[in-house]
């Protein structure tokens, strides 16, 4: 069912498929999943579930740097990446392990990126490395995929940002770019409502993040991120569209952030815990499980493995990342160029010599 | 071993906390990531998740207690062991590890051995700065073990010069004996000795000396005097011991020759380039006569007056004072009965000759007044040998009493 | 007189200038509600409403810029990156405009603002948290850099960077935000800029340093005093334009100099600041000048930043050579 061309981001509805309830409102968009694949959707989503809150506790007793939650946009992450080819290149921005995680990064390299190893982002996955500057990535997946154009490939790209990323120069630029030139990519916004304590309302004065595609003449949809259907859907038609050289489409997926904004932030501070609260009914893992519950594919047998499974998996994982020994010295030189330079190899003998004899 | 569960930093710029509640109690069994405690920050009560799994040995506070961050608050272990309070553990109640706000990472709350130091009112106080020295000369001053805060200069601005640095080098203090003139080495008397160190330090000296009945050479000399004037030339003795001695050295070329010790070789010259000692106001000048085997007597006695006197008017080209392969040294013009002239470096030999003097000898038993001429030859003896070197003189003054 | 931080000393400096200047205000992301991720302005939305301390949308280029405006227009805007990391892609603003209006238009519009940003590492941050770019804001014409690295310079810097009449970068080693604490005055008081300060007076050897390497250089003095080196040790405080009569009269006096920085070794502050000192005191130099410096790397992560940062060790190795007659 096409619904991305139609979509008027100045007056419809998100789209909804999947409600709070875990009811199928919107029957014709649900995607083609048996229930094998379904029962992985939520194996997936406990996963996350339960490497986020490690890596969160990791920080806590100090043996990794800071972490950045995923929790609430569960569906984002693994409904925008599960309908994609293995091929496809993203680029994420810093809240996105659930993406990466799902399109093939092994979760020990996650660890180690959050430790602070550079060795963290260096993979096979088709995952780029993260870019902090919310939204400065976004031109790199439009450009990479004009690239794909010229070179007739048929790899798309999907670069991700937050609601404040879309208040970038660097992010509408992009845009533009991706209309000027039809590139086959998607820009995926996972509008949370809160950028660090910036809420929404003080990001843009727009009634949607989506109308900003008309700027840029692509089109732009916005869609309940909480909802995996719906997320899966309109992925996968933008993906298509994309394949079939139709070009660039922006996804606004509504969510919300349950986290702090890292492990740093108190958003006690700037956000009403009730709020929280009140929001967190909505969650997409909830309303998958009550869906999951209703098709009689969940039993809490099923839920406690899935948790055993999990733990044991992320156990491992971050035994292995730990292990890892530190990146030697001599390693900050050796990356800057293909060759290093002259001055490079001096400063790094000079550096040996002083950790030899110190 | 027990496990110490400290305080840990939860980055959020915490530097201590107060216990709310304790969820375990001494004896529990824990599971990892199982909160421990709950603990209000001047943010939030925080949850603290346990690290390991085991069984709670020791918790260390109670409720309402504040800690700072980096104390140990439980000790985790095997059940059954013995929670031993090792002094580890009590330094680790301080607490040196602390927190801090901001998004990213961990904001140090102590700087660890820093002590700032107290303001003083800020004033641009006049500083003494040590005399200006050319690092060229600090080098030299360091060489020469100069102190260069003991000696003030006298270039530019207080500046230390070479030539202070020097003149502080000396070990003698002559002013102490009276009153001194210092003349400053350059130019020609800096090169002579320059020149005479390299020479005679190097070179093994031999002077061989001996006398010549010059009456022959006296009435040759006579003879070609009318001829010279008519040319205008100045006839001296000086031509004939030339001509006398490249006659002697194309029989013994050791003394026209090099000793290249760097090249593990004597250099044997076919030239003959007749340095000849000219005394200047300025010093000592060797101008050479070039190719003097080719030129006559007459040639060569021009040349000898024109020679020195572009020396005397420091007009001498510098071609002239080169490429000399063996030395004559006229000190008789002067006085004395005999020297001993050091060799030119670049030759192996130098010819001195002396004032002729009317002198008595026995000649065939009977004493006879005749006018006797002193000759010395010093020469290398790397190359030259004793017997070699009188046999030069032997044959330099047969030449002569022919 | 109280005993804070450098973060308080700032948060207490911006408080009192908005209290003296009602066209002081503050822009930035996270600066009103939040009080700023450092807390640097917390308490201040409070105190003077949210025209005066405004959170902005997401975007550097559009802080930076909108300041520009808003100076031009007769307000005194303080600019807040939130890290040193996200300067970049204000720089169009920055270089092209920032620093250029007065000049560009004769005077007829100038452009006082202050672009204030936490900077440097060792905090075992994300990337781009741990910038020690200051070599290309005082490469900019038309920029003055500002740099304190103790909570009485804090205060006394930021109220001269927001009464200055030209853009100011200052730079605040967020390193140090709360590790340090000083006796600071409440009433007012003003640091020139321009004005370095000697910490410690000696006579061997003159180290000079800015922000997040001064701690390292006091660890580096106490620790050669005692062998009896006597270091002189300078804290810049400004970074242009540069007390250079401070810096000379010091090595004319010692004979030696050491400048240690975070940045990146290449045409870094310590080249132009080696350069001038050779200009001026070559004569009295008994050894030559050395840096002790970050490398020309990209700032490494958590696991190898502190390979990468000058501690105490590194500069003292760098005294030596300088004492090696």
């Amino acid at each position: 069912m096409q619904i991305i061309e139609s979509f008027n981001p100045l007056k419809d509805e998100m789209i909804k498929v999947l409600n709070e309830h875990g009811e199928i409102v919107r029957p014709e968009l649900v995607p083609n999943w048996d229930d094998k694949k379904l029962r992985e959707i939520y194996e997936l989503m406990i996963f996350i579930q339960t490497f986020d809150k490690k890596l969160i506790s990791l920080q806590r007793q100090g043996r990794c740097g800071t972490y950045v939650s995923v929790e609430g946009q569960e569906a984002c992450q693994i409904g925008s990446t599960t309908v994609l080819e293995k091929t496809d290149l993203l680029f994420p921005s810093f809240r996105e392990s659930g993406v990466a995680y799902v399109h093939g990064v092994p979760l020990e390299k996650i660890c180690l990126y959050w430790m602070g190893n550079e060795w963290g982002s260096n993979f096979e996955a088709n995952v780029a490395p993260v870019s902090i500057p919310v939204g400065s990535q976004a031109i790199h997946a439009v450009g990479y995929a004009w690239a794909n154009k010229l070179q007739k490939k048929s790899a798309i790209t999907v670069s991700y940002f937050g609601d404040g990323g879309t208040s970038t120069g660097d992010f509408y630029e992009a845009m533009n770019f991706a209309g000027v030139f039809k590139v086959p990519t998607i820009l995926f916004c996972q509008n949370n409502q809160w950028a660090i304590s910036t809420p929404r309302s003080k990001q843009s004065a727009t009634k949607t993040l989506a109308q900003k595609a008309i700027a840029a003449g692509i089109p732009g949809i916005q869609v309940d991120g909480n909802d995996i259907f719906a997320v899966a859907a309109v992925m996968a038609e933008a993906a298509d569209r994309a394949r079939k050289g139709l070009g660039a489409t922006f996804i606004e997926a509504v969510t919300y952030r349950l986290a702090n904004h890292t492990t740093s932030d108190d958003s006690t501070k700037y956000r009403d815990p009730k709020e929280v609260e009140k929001m967190r009914p909505f969650n997409p893992v909830l309303r998958y499980k009550l869906f999951l519950q209703k098709k009689k594919l969940w039993t809490e047998d099923f839920e406690k493995e899935l948790t055993e499974k999990a733990e044991a998996a992320v156990k491992i994982a971050v035994e292995k990342a730990e292990k890892t020994p530190p990146p030697e010295p001599n390693e900050m030189f050796d990356y800057v160029f293909e060759k290093p330079t002259q001055t490079l190899e001096d400063e790094k003998q000079s550096l040996l010599n002083f950790l030899k004899n110190s | 071993m027990a496990f110490e569960f400290k305080f840990p930093d939860v980055g959020e710029g915490i530097h201590e906390g107060e216990i709310v509640h304790w969820r375990v109690k001494v004896g529990d069994t824990v599971k990892e990531d199982q909160p421990l405690v709950e603990v209000e920050t001047a943010k939030a009560i925080v949850e603290l998740p346990s690290p390991k799994a085991g069984t709670v040995l020791a918790i260390f506070g109670k409720e309402g207690d504040n800690i700072k961050v980096g104390v140990t608050l439980v000790l985790i272990g095997e059940k059954g062991e013995k929670a031993t309070l090792t002094s580890q553990l009590v330094e680790n109640q301080k607490g040196p590890e602390q927190a801090s706000p901001g998004v990213i990472g961990r904001i140090p709350t102590e700087e660890k051995g820093v002590v700032l130091p107290s303001r003083k009112p800020e004033t641009s106080a006049a500083k003494a700065a040590s005399a200006p020295v050319l690092p060229a000369t600090r080098k030299l001053a360091a060489d020469l073990k100069v102190d260069l805060t003991k000696i003030s200069g006298t270039g530019a601005g207080g500046q230390i010069t070479e030539e202070d640095v020097r003149k502080n080098s000396n070990q003698f203090h002559f002013e102490k004996y009276g009153t001194v003139e210092n003349l400053p080495l350059h130019g020609v008397r800096k090169a002579i000795a320059e020149h005479m160190v390299k020479s005679k330090s190097e070179i093994p000296h031999v002077t061989h000396m001996d006398e010549l009945d010059a009456s022959a050479l006296v009435k040759l000399r006579e003879s070609k005097k009318a001829e010279a004037a008519k040319k205008g030339i100045k006839l001296t003795y000086l031509p004939f011991i030339i001509k006398a001695a490249i006659e002697s050295l194309k029989k013994h070329p050791g003394l026209n020759a090099f000793f290249d010790g760097a090249g593990n070789q004597i250099v044997y010259k076919k030239y003959y380039n007749i340095a000849i000692a000219v005394d200047t106001p300025e010093g000592l000048m060797l101008p050479v006569i070039k190719d003097a085997d080719k030129k006559d007597i007459f040639e060569i006695a021009k040349e000898i007056v024109d020679l020195a006197a572009k020396c005397r008017d420091r007009k001498i080209d510098l071609k002239d004072l080169q490429g000399g392969s063996f030395s004559i040294t006229n000190i008789g013009s002067v006085g004395g009965i005999m020297a001993t002239p050091i060799i030119s470096y670049g030759q192996t030999a130098n010819l001195g000759l002396y004032r002729i003097k009317e002198k008595p000898i026995a000649i065939d038993g009977k004493v006879e007044i005749r006018p006797i001429l002193s000759l010395t030859i010093t020469y290398d003896h790397r190359v030259v040998d004793g017997a070699e070197g009188a046999r030069f003189m032997n044959d330099l003054m047969a030449e002569l009493l022919k | 007189m109280a005993l804070i931080t450098i973060a308080e000393a700032l948060n207490l400096a911006l408080r009192q200038e908005m209290e003296h200047d009602s066209r002081v205000m503050i822009l930035g992301e996270d600066v009103g509600v939040d009080g700023g991720v450092f807390r640097i302005t917390d308490g201040l939305i409070k105190k003077f409403g949210e025209n005066r301390v405004v959170d902005t949308p997401l975007a550097e280029a559009g802080i930076v810029g909108s300041a520009v405006g808003l100076a031009m227009a007769g307000m005194r805007p303080i600019a807040e990156i939130q890290f040193d990391g996200f300067v970049y892609p204000a720089f169009d603003q920055l270089i092209n405009h920032a620093a250029r209006m007065r000049t560009r238009s004769r005077g007829k519009f100038t452009c006082p603002i202050v672009v204030r940003f936490p900077y440097s590492g060792g905090v075992r941050a994300l990337e781009h948290h741990s910038e020690s770019m200051e070599a290309l804001y005082i490469h900019t014409p038309g920029l003055k850099v500002v740099c304190p690295s103790t909570p009485y310079d804090a205060k006394g810097l930021m109220i001269s960077a927001i009464r200055d009449p030209d853009p100011v970068i200052f730079m605040e080693p967020k390193r140090l935000y709360r590790s340090l604490k000083e006796d600071v005055p409440e009433e007012e008081y003003l640091i020139p800029l321009g004005k370095a300060r000697v910490m410690i007076e000696g006579s061997d050897v003159t180290v000079i340093g800015w922000g997040s390497m001064v701690p390292v250089m006091l660890k580096a003095q106490s620790a050669l005093a005692q062998e009896n080196i006597s270091l002189e040790v300078i804290d810049l405080r400004t970074l242009s334009p540069l007390d250079t009569e401070t810096i000379l009269a010091s090595v004319q006096k010692t004979g030696r100099a050491v400048i240690v920085q975070e940045a990146p070794q290449t045409c870094g502050l310590a080249s132009e600041i080696s350069m001038i000192i050779m200009e001026h005191a070559l004569f009295n130099l008994k050894a030559p000048v050395v840096r002790v410096s970050g490398f020309d790397v990209i700032p490494p992560l958590l696991k190898t930043e502190d390979f990468n940062i000058p501690n105490e060790k590194r500069l003292i190795a760098g005294i030596r050579k300088t004492l090696i007659s």
